[in-house]
């Protein structure tokens, strides 16, 4: 591997750390499905493939 | 310059542990906080020294699993006519639904209901998808229809399947997902108009408006 490699591994790396830290930004404001910036949203940006296979049991969430 | 073995390893692991965080954010949006593919594994796999007492959600108020699942890597063949994309987008909803495994470009059509609302001079007869709606309704699979903005079409495929079609494209594909930000589509005749199995936001605009009929979770 040479510091070309290294440094595109790096970019990917922080960009789905921005993504993890949107995706748990999200769960904290109760946003867990739907459009973007929703926790599912976010999962499907960092891996694509779990497009389809994911089942949303979102927590209930209390009014007011 | 070749990086050290050191650096090497230490990006292998950090690639390990976003991974696993992955997939622990995922546990947690599917309710699965404790006990095997857990919220909890993760945690512990991505730090064995943590110590915690997990306090779940309360899912006490119960609600029906009303999550539609479709197979978003099924293949979809080339058409074999050029006036029957519709169909060939439908039987590839109806298959990876799981609604009819066994669906088809001809069984399509015939369902779709030949001459009468899809033939070999006009395609489809109606961008509206009323033809379609109803073969979905066979299957009782529930859908809506209406012509959609790129963003809107783009929320659509993340949750959930269907076809659409561009007025200006002439052309029918189905639904497999979001591709980043663009629509990640099953396209019976890749390469039309340049389009393979990826919708641009900027492919949208230009081959729409867009019609899509999609199936209610």
């Amino acid at each position: 591997m040479d510091d070309d490699q290294a440094m595109a591994l790096l970019t990917t790396l922080q960009r789905q750390q921005a993504l993890q830290t949107q995706a748990i930004a999200a769960a904290l404001e109760g946003r867990w499905t739907g459009a973007p910036p929703s926790v599912e949203a976010f999962l499907y940006a960092l891996n694509p493939t779990l497009q389809g296979k994911i089942t949303p049991n979102p927590p209930v969430l209390s009014g007011g | 310059m070749a990086v050290s073995q050191a650096v090497a390893d230490q990006i292998t692991q950090l690639q390990a542990q976003q991974a696993a965080i992955t997939n622990a954010l995922s546990a947690m949006l599917q309710g699965t906080w404790t006990g095997a593919g857990s919220v909890e594994a993760y945690l512990l796999a991505l730090n064995p020294t943590l110590h915690f007492t997990p306090k779940p959600p309360d899912y006490s108020v119960s609600r029906p699993d009303q999550k539609l699942k479709w197979d978003p890597d099924l293949p979809q063949p080339h058409q074999k006519g050029s006036w029957t994309c519709s169909a060939c987008a439908l039987a590839w909803v109806l298959r990876a639904t799981g609604a009819d495994p066994n669906a088809t470009e001809d069984s399509e059509i015939a369902e779709i209901g030949e001459p009468d609302n899809i033939n070999a001079t006009y395609g489809l007869m109606s961008s509206a998808g009323g033809a379609l709606r109803a073969v979905y309704s066979k299957y009782g699979l529930s859908t809506s229809q209406g012509w959609l903005t790129f963003d809107e079409a783009w929320t659509l495929a993340g949750r959930t399947t269907g076809q659409m079609s561009g007025r200006t494209w002439y052309h029918w594909v189905a639904l497999r997902g979001q591709d980043g930000p663009n629509i990640w589509i099953a396209n019976s005749a890749k390469g039309y108009e340049g389009i393979s199995e990826s919708l641009s936001r900027a492919d949208f605009n230009r081959l729409g408006p867009f019609s899509v009929v999609w199936l209610e979770s």
